[in-house]
């Protein structure tokens, strides 16, 4: 932490805690804006954003609006993305989101142990304050409607591959599977297009072309899998604000299981990264336990996909970048992923905007960078945090007792929501501080006691 | 079967002997079992238990659980009751598992809460539920917490004969040390406690034998080093590459 921090000598104005309001009222001073060149005959700068994903929207969105001239590469425009679907508070105030887009409004967590040990989160929870469940097809749509109205030109179809430029201050040629709408559907097939822009902005999510034409390595990825389950009515009352998390061996090696409320019916699901052949073995483990309150339920869709669980060794190279899944933004412990997609797009997006002196002028990898290092910096200590979390109390059974035995204490669910719904790690008062330590290592050390007896048990 | 559990376990032979057919005398072996004599306390300790089981619930879900589980406490308990149908997955049951907690009056010995004997019974269940892992109940959900056993219990128990063991193994080595540098350097206990380099080793003893009480330590250590630091390589990577643009940490 104390290196990057050191490494962000820039110039830009990175204040204390800008995450948490909607106004951030930064202004990157750019020494790229002065010393690149500007563009010949007056044209705007063009970049292209591949993925219309959160990422991909919020980026083409704040691009139009700088002024860049953006064409915004998706490949199915009614996805049905699978997802957790979860979005923090901070992401409503700060994308300006309105409320009909969220489907469910969680005030209520479950956290069960192992042992079926079950804690109510959420006491500490203001009556304005929810976690917002939404369907990724209707969000993803209106932030790429938002795009289009900004100015961005949103195109259908199947991103190819990009050719770097010969020269320096040369131009990407970007080739795709153009869809047209007007044809049968433009699934099959599709016409072979190719443009020229300035920059690309990768978010094409967790399998990203993009990341592999440009080299950027590969991640570690949990695999998520999910079933939607349509409940009864009196059963869904059950989960009208609730979630769970359910946590243990059975459940998930290294992940958790849940079961997460959608519009008319629930999603229930797990994820591994180290044993992701026995997928199916968890997600009936997840079933068993939740098997009384989802009984009688028909499964109306089965989904897996790719989580990333670090980034990509490297995120940008020349004047492509990456954001979102893509670049692996993706929290540990929680698997938080759509609001630090739509912010790195957002962020890459007022980056290559200032570089280029809103449209006006050549960017650089630099610019680029600047973007790489304000999220590093600002989100770091979130990252940090729950790497933490995940190490310490996904270990093993007796350390996710220790963690549920841990969620019921009011400090620790105070901490976990406002870190969560602001994205903000602020330090409480150390005498609390001290006592939750103090708390964390009795239940851990009780917890690790009892797994030596558990050993001796035979049943 | 009752010879059979008894040629396994000699010291259970004595304890299960007062247990006869239909009377309920499993309470008062188990409390004595609880301290120390460990092993023979899971062997014997797990008789008593199941039989509570079987005669308080009639439960066919002991019996059902020898589905591959090898219990050899179940063998005197079919001998007395007719193996019933075997249920899928057995439940875990327990007298003194009341309404998603352990009730502490169930665990009385002589006026205070045998702390000893809650230990037992959660670890037991937690290991239950473990190999059997069951759905959920909103009406009766679990709401034991570890914390309300005091800390003195889980002190004397799990602390303090570790403490004794390490403590036993450095006098030992400490006792043969002094003598040994005595009598290569004739430098008696009280100065050689004296000597810089003498406190330099203590020092390395101490902390050598807190952190490293098996051979296998020594790789956790390690590992656990480039555990805290991996997931920082990890995100730092971006910047390593590259030497001309970007800044460098």
């Amino acid at each position: 932490m104390t290196s990057l921090s050191s490494a962000v000598a820039l110039p830009s104005s990175c204040r204390a805690r800008p995450a948490g309001g909607s106004r951030r009222a930064r202004m990157v001073v750019t020494r790229a804006a002065a010393s690149s060149p500007k563009l010949p005959n007056g044209r705007r700068l063009r970049v292209a954003v591949v993925g219309g994903g959160p990422a991909g929207g919020a980026a083409a969105e704040a691009l139009a609006k700088g002024g860049v001239e953006t064409v915004l590469i998706e490949r199915k425009m009614d996805n049905c993305k699978p997802c957790g679907g979860a979005i923090p508070l901070c992401m409503v105030s700060e994308f300006d989101l309105p409320l009909d887009l969220v489907d469910r409004k969680v005030r209520k967590m479950k956290m069960i142990s192992p042992s079926n040990v079950a804690v109510d989160i959420g006491r500490t929870l203001a009556p304005h304050e929810y976690i917002g469940m939404v369907r990724r097809e209707v969000l993803d749509a209106y932030l790429r409607s938002r795009a289009q109205s900004a100015g961005a030109e949103v195109v259908n179809g199947l991103f190819l591959r990009y050719e770097a430029p010969k020269e320096p201050n040369g131009s990407y040629v970007v080739h795709y599977n153009h869809y047209d709408s007007s044809s049968s559907n433009g699934k099959i097939g599709g016409e072979k297009r190719s443009f020229e822009v300035d920059a690309i902005v990768g978010a094409d999510g967790a399998n990203s072309r993009v990341a592999k034409d440009m080299g950027a390595g590969d991640y570690e990825y949990a695999i998520a899998f999910q079933e939607r389950v349509k409940i009864p009515d009196d059963k869904m009352v059950y989960y009208e604000e609730r979630a769970e998390m359910y946590v243990g061996d059975d459940v998930s090696p290294d992940f958790y299981g849940w079961v997460f409320p959608k519009c008319d019916h629930v999603a229930v699901g797990t994820g591994t990264v180290t044993h992701k052949a026995d997928i199916k073995k968890f997600q009936a483990a997840t079933r068993l336990r939740a098997k009384d309150k989802i009984e009688g339920g028909k499964i109306i869709r089965v989904e897996a996909h790719p989580i990333p669980e670090h980034p990509r060794p490297k995120r940008v190279s020349g004047r492509v970048t990456l954001v979102g899944d893509a670049a692996g933004y993706v929290t540990k412990c929680s698997g938080e992923g759509i609001y630090f997609a739509a912010k790195s797009g957002r962020m890459c997006a007022e980056a290559i905007v200032a570089g280029s002196a809103n449209g006006t002028r050549m960017v650089e990898e630099s610019d680029l960078r600047k973007y790489l290092a304000e999220f590093d910096r600002l989100y770091w200590p979130t990252y940090k945090v729950l790497d933490i979390l995940q190490k310490v109390f996904y270990r093993s059974n007796a350390a996710r007792e220790a963690f549920v035995e841990m969620c019921a204490d009011d400090y620790v669910q105070k901490m976990t929501f406002d870190s969560y719904l602001y994205k903000r790690v602020v330090p409480g008062n150390p005498l609390d501080d001290i006592k939750l330590a103090v708390n964390t290592i009795g239940s851990l050390v009780r917890a690790i006691a009892l797994r030596r007896e558990m050993e001796k048990v035979t049943l | 079967m009752a010879m059979a559990t008894s040629t396994f376990s000699p010291r259970s032979a004595t304890l299960n002997k007062p247990l006869r057919a239909g009377i309920q005398l499993h309470l008062i072996p188990f409390p004595h079992l609880s301290a120390g004599r460990l092993v023979c306390a899971t062997a014997a300790g797990e008789a008593p238990p199941v039989e509570v089981e079987q005669r308080d619930e009639a439960e066919p879900a002991p019996a059902a659980a020898s589905n591959g589980a090898a219990v050899k406490a179940e063998a005197p308990a079919a001998k007395t009751e007719p193996p019933p149908a075997p249920a899928p997955v057995p439940a875990f049951r327990d007298a003194r598992w009341v309404n998603g907690t352990w009730d502490l009056t169930k665990f009385d010995k002589g006026g205070v809460v045998d702390w000893d004997a809650v230990i037992d019974a959660e670890a037991r269940r937690r290991k239950w539920l473990e190999d059997y892992p069951e759905a959920t109940n909103t009406d009766e959900a679990v709401v034991f917490d570890t914390s309300i056993i005091p800390w003195w219990a889980w002190m004397k128990r799990f602390h303090l004969p570790e403490a004794e063991k390490l403590n036993g193994r450095a006098a030992m080595v400490g006792f043969f040390m002094a003598y040994f540098v005595d009598s290569l350097t004739g430098v008696g206990l009280v100065d050689q406690m004296g000597n810089f380099f003498c406190k330099t080793l203590l020092f390395v003893a101490v902390a050598g034998v807190l952190l490293i009480r098996k051979n296998e330590d020594i790789e956790s250590l390690k590992k656990l080093i480039d555990e805290t630091t991996f997931y920082d390589k990890q995100w730092q990577a971006t910047w390593q590459d590259d030497s001309t643009a970007g800044p460098k940490n």
